[in-house]
């Protein structure tokens, strides 16, 4: 492909879908230069230690030369709002949006494809552009299936399901630790307890 | 937001009922849990079905992958 041309990551959920999956590098499959506006990036891993977050990092830095994070002004805002503990949702979508415009005006020939989560792109009406093209995760999966390069798409969903159902026994779990519990136990006692003369 | 709610929005996500926006503004933002409600009920993510507003813009992001795999094949 000659023409400039951008794959746009517009939401953390194909992102968190594929990294559950241990599947980031079918993003890759294609050939296409990726695009993750940083509003999106940073929704994906601001905690460090989240499910996936370490390996997207990671992925990301592997891949340099083909995934490349979008700085945009919504970013900006995204970092003022997590300062001030505001609200942060939908705005990796703003920042796609911001990402698509800035790229499309800087070449007349520039095409981009926005990759998307699929109930979203089925029910939500996106940009309409003639230079702008979408695809869910789903249907990304699906080209990939047809043209034999992973197993199947429902197993990659399914991976990503089952590991997320891991990480939510293991949050259960954390939650209910009897250690814990004591040692939390132990701090509220202390705390309560009147200072002792040295 | 209690356990059955959770549920009941889980279950209309992944039959394709309400959107993955909806979820997040019912208060169900994270990915990662909603992948895991969907694991804990034997489901899967929707997968968009051939119909909506962005048809005609969804179906050359098939054929723009679809070349671009004929491409790069190894």
């Amino acid at each position: 492909m000659n023409r400039p041309f951008a794959l746009i990551v517009t939401d953390t959920s194909p992102l968190l879908t594929l990294v559950l999956a241990d599947s980031l590098d079918v993003l890759l499959r294609p050939g296409l230069p990726i695009s993750i506006p940083d509003a999106v990036y940073v929704e994906a891993t601001r905690v460090r230690g989240s499910p996936g977050a370490d390996q997207i990092v990671a992925w990301i830095n592997a891949h340099l030369d083909w995934v490349r994070i979008v700085p945009t002004d919504i970013g900006i805002d995204q970092q003022r709002r997590l300062e001030e503990g505001r609200s942060i949702r939908g705005l990796g979508e703003q920042a796609a949006l911001e990402a698509l415009e800035r790229f499309l005006r800087s070449n007349p020939t520039a095409e981009a494809l926005l990759l998307f989560e699929d109930s979203d792109v089925q029910k939500r009406r996106a940009v309409v552009d003639e230079r702008v093209s979408l695809i869910s995760t789903g249907e990304f999966l699906r080209e990939l299936e047809a043209a034999g390069l992973i197993q199947s798409t429902d197993h990659i969903l399914d991976r990503a399901t089952a590991r997320g159902r891991n990480v939510a026994r293991l949050r259960e779990i954390g939650d209910h630790d009897p250690t814990r519990e004591r040692l939390r136990d132990q701090m509220v006692r202390r705390r309560d307890a009147p200072p002792t003369k040295r | 937001m209690v356990a059955d709610e959770r549920e009941a929005l889980t279950r209309q996500y992944a039959a394709g009922e309400i959107t993955w926006w909806t979820l997040r503004d019912r208060g169900l933002d994270n990915y990662v849990e909603v992948l895991g409600q969907l694991g804990k009920l034997g489901l899967r993510p929707p997968i968009a079905r051939d119909e909506g507003p962005n048809m005609a813009a969804r179906s050359r992001g098939r054929t723009l992958i679809r070349d671009a795999l004929k491409t790069h094949l190894p």
